[in-house]
């Protein structure tokens, strides 16, 4: 890696042709560019702001008419500097990366970059200009081309907060846009881009995006999975074919075949999108419907079935992929047999879903009343959708204060339970869970015992009765400012009831990998996978979501089938998996946390987030209907407007060509 | 809180944009794709800019007005240098891609972009910073209103219109980068798409982007032709809007100087839609009767094309219970095609039927086939105000110097005041009351007005003893498409119950129709002086009730037999047709 030859860095100039190498010479705050790619020196890197020239001889002009061209290419073309300074700097800069002198000098190209950069409506034109500004104000001479040059190596990527928040880098942004613009199936078509759940994440994920919302700044994050809600719903509704095997677009030359074992949101995305490239895909799950804990796990008052089963086993089955129930890894086949059968490549996605034991005194598993809360939610699905006969009857006592507590106390009052409590060891800002989960639970009547904890199981003749909690309390805050619990002595009591369920957790069942697969597992039983490729220790299996990760979220699950898909491809063309050039630009703006702790930088008018419409508490306690409707739709054109569209550009320029950048195009 | 605009201390409340403390002061500062009394300001054009000084703060900001909310204690100032430069290449951006071919644009002469470049300092009309995009073609040239997208600016004003003001959200702006443009939603063409050519849109546009598609040339045509016989109909809105083209005061009854004009240009045979509008409330409030007595359920009015067409297109189900009577726009041209010639001898296939209007739609509704006789328009050509105005100039005719003339022709241009009270919101219903209480009387209204009906608000409901076997009849009236879809939903679910429902389709009524001449940087700004104007004329009118037009009692004596005769079905009612949109996606 050269070393810093000059630039500009959130407004500081940098010139180490003229400071002495002393003079604070390392990149201002800024590591990993040095090691971007291997055996690649980095040239010219560009960002919102600012830029730096590693190379001297580096031509400037070319690196950010490339950056204009990006700008310029997703421009939502509404406000005027973006919509046409973009192209007339992208022009100007074209003509001077070729040694041309523009016609209105320099002069007019720094007016027309510090119009975008300060006048543009959206964060795309503002970021888009900044680093143009800087280099035009600061370094007018590097503009002065002596050779011109093409389009040079390298790899640009264009993202958002909400964008990087996303474990599956979702185009929030886009499709936003296409909301707004009464577009619902193209919003639609760029999240299927990425997973087939669209409906089902717009209904239960968990939401970095809205973590990382800028609008929060103001008067809160936008509505992003409501509104993903209505345009997935509407475009179901239009009946368009999402699914159309006709969309189908083969990549490789000879016909493949792929297991994926398990059905849940990592194995249907892994095979959505070796399905969408022609692969041919089998689908093994031990359960006998897809959707794995989406499907067992979340309570159709939260995700109708009909919903998930339309985007998982409908979009696989649609797709000409096969759907195998009732077979489990590692005891109706092992890795090897599907080798045997032929298989060209496997998937693993089985999950995580062996429920906790709360290691409390007296606990005993067999115990009539006592669950884990897999288990009782897999109960109340099997009565719910299939009528296997499930009965909760008395109090119930929930221990623990994630979604999936939150889905066993709101299942429990579903059922009939005359009184449901929640236990939980630390304070209800504390709790994992959705802050919605909470309130909803809360409204439906669910009575909260925080900073409680159960000690003790009590039983009657093999049967729960009740269970012995004791009071927690919070310590002082450490010297990183958290508080831990401890439990207070003596304060032990009892709470009488008739059913307990322990939702503290869920892990990896040990059992589904033997010594024979060959598979690399960690001490808590879980798949190694390489966070990039997602390939295993054995060549041609890949895994991905909770089996790899324990228990997480839909949403990284599907990132994950995603992530594999790609590298299964690569790995049925003959080829070893690489690392994408656009994940090299994730991975430097997650190390130097270029897009956390962004604040607006000016200020906006408000406008109110739409409120979730829901069902009476009356009306819905009593049944799993679905509880929160869809946005209307003025609802949604009001909250899509809210949208600041934060997008930025960042360019890389190397001195080669980063790997396989022409099929990462492909892939998109 | 506090703030200084040019060093003038303004007070404001929290959340007021820069543009409003401005304005509230007295402080101007450009704008361009703001339309500020609908509460529109999309910051798109980026024009208002303003630069803002805070304290302790290195350097100043450069933000735009109307998006940007004022902070305590800080210093705006609105005309900088800076700012100067900064909102003159800003609008050189805009005129860089701006088609300036100003000659062909339809706002010749009344642009609100080149009064902002001017406002702005920009001069020249050749950008030297950025050289003009190719020129786009122009698109969707339909019967009714024609998008230009390379004269398109992006303000959105016609989407807010469309969606938040109509309702309809047959608009939307798509694509990216300099290929965005507003296009139909729904399909391609307008019939297929959700559009019902209100041409609200129109009204709002501050270029030549949308206009209606100008058919002057045809007219002049006609006008020209010595085998053709022109019959020209003005509505009843065109009194008292078209006098403001020619510089007099907004609602002003020009009647006289545009039968002068008509004249003047050559038309052979001027008649009145006020008549028609007379003639209708006798088929329709007869319809109305017969239902209300048979207990057949709500009518809806059918004056309205736009309303017609959303009705077809939103709202079939309620297609049943829309009067079949035609508009007094094709009443009056069907009659034009049978009854005139008849009368003056006139071969009907020498016969032109030029409808002068404040409307958009009517161009389309006289487009309809089943409003033409062996494939021949009653009404042939539509022109809206604005082309009439355009004739006009052609001819070299000034309208406020011209002598007002009077309606020569015995036939079919006397109206009653309840006829020229069609144009605006409630006229139709307080029409058709005024006959309806002699029908069931026998004798007319006392005080003849029915105040209970008129107003402005967009949905109002009113309950009239009108008597005798008519009883109560409770009746509503709606204006702008939003309402009326309320209305019909509400209709349909059997939540509203009203034995009459009156609808126009623009907000206003047929005195802002989308046909009308267009204000700049405001919305229904004269509505109201305009609706005056009408009511005035029908307190100066002999006879104030339809059934008292003496050449209404005259055709039906001569021609027609009475209402709901066979010759009036045959002549003056209509049917629908169900065009349901797609599932919205």
């Amino acid at each position: 890696m050269k070393t810093l030859v000059y630039g500009v860095w959130d407004g500081k100039v940098y010139d180490l042709r003229k400071q002495s190498a002393a003079d604070d010479a390392a990149i201002p705050g800024l590591t990993g560019l040095e090691a971007f790619a291997p055996e690649n020196p980095v040239k010219v890197f560009v960002a919102d702001r600012g830029f730096m020239v590693f190379d001297e001889n580096a031509n400037l002009a070319g690196a950010f008419w490339q950056y204009l061209a990006r700008a310029a290419e997703e421009s939502c073309g509404k406000c005027t500097p973006c919509r046409v300074g973009t192209v007339e700097l992208r022009d100007q800069l074209d003509g001077l990366r070729r040694g041309e002198t523009p016609s209105g000098g320099l002069h007019s190209l720094r007016m027309l970059a510090h119009l975008l950069a300060t006048t543009s409506l959206c964060g795309l034109g503002q970021s888009s200009g900044r680093a143009l500004l800087d280099a035009l104000t600061h370094f007018p001479s590097a503009f002065d081309v002596k050779a011109p040059v093409g389009e040079q190596n390298g790899v640009i990527y264009t993202t958002a907060p909400c964008i990087e928040a996303c474990p599956s880098r979702l185009d929030v942004p886009r499709y936003i846009d296409a909301i707004r613009a009464g577009r619902n199936t193209q919003a639609m078509d760029v999240i299927l881009e990425k997973y087939p759940m669209a409906a089902s994440c717009g209904r239960v994920c968990v939401r970095f995006c809205e973590s990382a919302c800028r609008r929060q700044d103001a008067e809160g994050a936008l509505a992003i999975k409501m509104l993903k809600r209505f345009a997935s719903d509407k475009a179901h509704a239009s009946g368009k074919d999402f699914f159309d095997p006709a969309s189908v677009k083969p990549v490789l030359s000879t016909k493949k075949k792929v297991a994926v074992v398990g059905a849940g949101p990592a194995g249907v995305t892994c095979a959505y999108q070796l399905l969408k490239r022609g692969v041919d895909v089998d689908v093994l799950d031990m359960q006998h419907k897809a959707g794995g804990m989406a499907s067992v796990g979340i309570p159709s008052y939260r995700l109708p079935k009909d919903v998930l089963k339309a985007e998982t086993e409908g979009a696989i089955v649609s797709l000409g992929g096969k759907m195998v129930y009732g077979k489990k890894l590692g005891e109706d086949f092992a890795i090897n047999d599907l080798f045997a059968q032929g298989y060209d490549s496997v998937f693993l996605g089985y999950g995580a879903s062996r429920g906790t034991l709360l290691g409390v005194q007296d606990e005993d598993p067999t115990l009539k009343g006592y669950f884990s809360g897999i288990d009782f939610l897999k109960a109340v699905h099997d009565r719910v959708e299939d009528g296997v006969p499930f009965e909760v009857k008395g109090e119930v006592v929930v221990v623990g204060g994630g979604n999936v507590a939150m889905d066993c106390v709101r299942s429990a009052l579903r059922l009939g339970a005359k009184k449901v409590h929640l236990v939980y060891r630390r304070t209800v800002a504390d709790m994992p869970a959705d802050h919605e989960e909470i309130e909803a639970s809360e409204k439906e009547g669910v009575v909260f015992h925080c900073l409680t904890n159960p000690s003790r199981l009590i039983s009657d003749n093999g049967k729960v009765v009740g269970v012995e909690v004791v009071d927690m309390r919070q310590t002082e805050m450490d010297a990183r400012g958290r508080r831990s619990v401890e439990a207070v002595e003596g304060s032990e009591h009892r709470l009488n009831c008739d059913v307990v369920i322990a939702a503290i957790g869920q892990q990896v069942d040990r059992a589904t990998l033997g010594e024979t697969d060959g598979i690399e597992t960690d001490r808590w039983g879980c798949v190694v996978a390489d966070k990039d490729t997602m390939a295993t220790s054995r060549p041609g299996v890949f895994a991905g979501g909770d089996c790899v990760l324990g228990p997480q979220t839909l949403i990284q699950a599907m990132a994950h089938g995603e992530r594999a898909a790609l590298s299964i491809v690569q790995y049925l063309q003959g080829e070893t998996p690489v690392v994408l050039p656009e994940q090299r630009m994730q991975q430097l703006i997650a190390d130097n946390k270029l897009l956390k702790n962004e604040c607006l930088k000016h200020e906006v008018m408000l406008k109110d987030r739409q409120p979730v419409p829901e069902q009476d508490v009356e009306s819905r306690v009593g049944n799993f209907t679905e509880v929160e409707f869809a946005l209307t739709q003025r609802d949604a054109y009001l909250e899509s407007e809210r949208c600041l569209r934060c997008y930025r550009h960042y360019l890389v320029v190397t001195e080669n060509p980063l790997a396989d950048t022409a099929r990462a195009v492909e892939f998109a | 809180m506090k703030a200084l605009i040019n060093n003038k201390e303004c007070s404001f409340e929290a959340q007021e944009s820069i543009l409003q403390v401005a304005r509230k002061n007295g402080v101007f500062i450009p704008t361009l794709c703001e339309l500020h009394d609908q509460g529109h300001a999309p910051g798109t054009c980026r024009i208002c800019l303003v630069e803002v000084k805070r304290e302790g703060a290195a350097a100043s900001e450069f933000v735009t007005a109307c998006d940007t909310p004022m902070q305590d204690g800080v210093q705006v100032l609105t005309r900088t240098q800076a700012v100067q430069d900064m909102r003159r290449v800003q609008m050189e951006l805009i005129m860089a891609e701006h088609n300036q071919d100003c000659a062909a644009c339809s706002r010749h002469g009344d642009c609100e972009l080149l009064d902002v470049a001017e406002t702005v300092g920009v001069r020249q009309s050749t950008c030297t910073l950025a050289k003009p995009g190719e020129i786009k073609v122009c698109e969707g040239t339909d019967q009714a209103i024609r998008f230009d997208a390379s004269r398109c600016i992006r303000c959105m004003r016609c989407v807010a219109m469309c969606r938040d003001i109509q309702g309809v959200d047959a608009l939307s702006l798509v694509g990216r980068g300099a290929d965005t443009a507003i296009v139909l939603n729904g399909g391609d063409d307008r019939r297929q798409s959700d559009c019902v050519s209100c041409g609200q849109c129109v009204m709002v546009c501050p270029t030549g982007a949308l206009s209606e598609n100008d058919q002057t040339q045809t007219v002049m045509n006609y006008l020209t032709d010595p085998g053709i016989v022109t019959v020209f109909q003005i509505a009843p809105a065109i009194r008292v809007g078209f006098g403001q083209e020619f510089g007099l005061p907004a609602g002003t009854n020009v009647e006289g100087k545009v039968v002068a004009a008509l004249r003047a240009i050559g038309a052979d045979v001027i008649l009145d839609t006020n008549f028609a509008a007379d003639l209708v409330i006798m088929e329709e409030g007869n319809e109305v009767l017969n239902r209300v007595l048979q207990k057949e359920g709500t009518t809806f009015t059918s004056c309205c094309p736009g309303w017609v067409d959303f009705a077809e297109k939103h709202f079939p189900g309620i297609l049943p219970m829309v009067s079949s009577t035609r508009s007094p726009q094709q009443c009056l041209g069907s009659l034009a095609k049978t009854y005139l010639p008849q009368k003056m001898d006139i071969d009907p296939q020498h016969i032109r039927v030029v409808s002068i209007m404040p409307c958009t739609a009517k161009k389309e509704e006289a487009a309809r086939p089943e409003l033409a006789k062996e494939g021949v328009p009653d009404v042939d050509v539509v022109l809206t105000i604005r082309e009439f105005a355009r004739l006009l100039r052609r001819e070299g005719i000034s309208l406020a110097d011209l002598e007002p003339s009077a309606f020569d022709d015995p036939l079919m241009s006397e109206y009653t005041g309840a006829g020229v009270i069609f144009g605006t919101t409630g006229g139709v219903m307080e029409a058709a009351i005024r006959t309806l209480y002699y029908v069931a009387n026998g004798k007319e209204l006392d005080g003849i007005e029915v105040h209970e009906v008129r107003g402005f608000d967009r949905v109002r409901e009113a309950t009239i003893e009108v008597g005798g076997q008519v009883g109560t009849l409770k009746v509503a009236m709606v204006h702008g498409l939003k309402g009326a879809a309320q209305m019909a939903q509400a209709v349909l679910d059997g939540t509203a119950k009203y034995d009459f429902i009156e609808v126009m389709a623009c907000p206003g009524g047929c005195i802002d129709g989308g046909g009308h001449l267009r204000s700049k940087k405001g919305y229904l700004k004269h509505a109201e002086s305009r609706r005056k104007g009408l009511y005035a004329i029908d307190r100066q009118t002999g006879a104030r009730q339809s059934h008292n037009n003496q050449q209404v009692q005259k055709l039906y004596q001569e021609f027609l037999g009475e209402p709901l005769s066979h010759e009036a079905h045959e002549l003056l009612h209509t049917h629908y047709h169900a065009n349901p949109r797609e599932v919205d996606a």
